[in-house]
């Protein structure tokens, strides 16, 4: 017996929500490591700028060994159809540093808790766009997560920031990433 | 117009390439992944892969991964092209209705 157009219709919308459903659990599982990588680095990082505030060149190197080992996990995880570099990763990564620097040249931050609020809402917002795109209820979450603990910790406990973000920031990116791994 | 592709047009296979289908050409899914999306049992699952697989619609790899056997499935061109006439069937039918 043929198919009526309603059958159709339903059968796409089927197929339209299993696919979605697929694509972002082939993105969750990507992003998990990342998740838990960059967790690993807030916990250390705004440790260690809580515990030895004089130390200004434990982010720089933390995000820099942080950059190569997140592109490392990019490259094992490529899609077996993907043999070459692929230029945009670096240059997307190459934007937001210029951009960061461009930013804080124009709006620099005051004090250092500024800064280590800063980057964390950018994130944020990257989970936050890649959500509503992706239609990912769990990057959205993951978002607003970030900004509420990162908004507490800056307007609640300005003394203990660094302290509530190695803790509340770097543990919760880790059991994010655990989290996203389960779907 | 008569029923779209035969193969396809069943609710665990359809699951099952459209589950494929957003995946990178060639990218495997764990065989438990996959069961958590299309939401068949394990039985039911392997015996339509296996159908989709005699068809040539999907490729499936058997490993061992960290000491435990693995299962992956992955859509093959010949799959990926089934699926998309599939679909465009589907959307025609749509498209006949309307015009």
């Amino acid at each position: 017996m043929p198919l009526t157009t309603n059958e159709a219709a339903q059968t796409l919308r089927d197929i339209a929500r299993t696919e979605r459903r697929s694509a972002n659990a082939y993105g969750y599982r990507a992003s998990s490591p990342h998740l838990i990588l960059w967790g690993l680095i807030w916990a250390a990082g705004y440790s260690l700028s809580y515990a030895r505030p004089q130390w200004g060149f434990v982010w720089p190197v933390l995000v820099s060994g942080g950059s190569i080992a997140g592109f490392w996990i990019g490259w094992r995880m490529r899609p077996v159809s993907k043999t070459g570099f692929d230029w945009r990763f670096a240059a997307t990564f190459a934007a937001i540093v210029l951009f960061v620097i461009a930013l804080f040249a124009v709006l620099p931050p005051h004090t250092d808790i500024q800064a280590g609020a800063f980057f964390p809402l950018l994130i944020s917002l990257f989970y936050a766009i890649s959500g509503i795109w992706m239609k990912a209820n769990r990057l959205l979450a993951l978002s607003v997560a970030i900004a509420a603990l990162t908004l507490f910790g800056f307007f609640e406990l300005p003394a203990q920031f660094e302290l509530w973000m190695a803790v509340v920031g770097g543990g919760g990116l880790i059991l994010g990433g655990i989290w996203l791994r389960s779907v | 117009m008569d029923l779209p592709n035969a193969i396809i047009h069943q609710p665990v296979r359809l699951k099952i390439m459209a589950a494929l289908k957003p995946l990178p050409q060639g990218e495997p899914v764990e065989f438990v992944r996959l069961k958590a999306i299309v939401g068949a049992t394990e039985g039911n699952l392997g015996a339509h892969i296996a159908t989709l697989e005699d068809a040539g619609y999907v490729a499936v790899q058997k490993d061992f991964h960290a000491n435990r056997p693995r299962t992956r499935v992955s859509m093959t061109t010949l799959g990926r092209r089934a699926f998309e006439d599939y679909v465009a069937d589907l959307r025609s039918i749509i498209g006949a209705a309307g015009a």
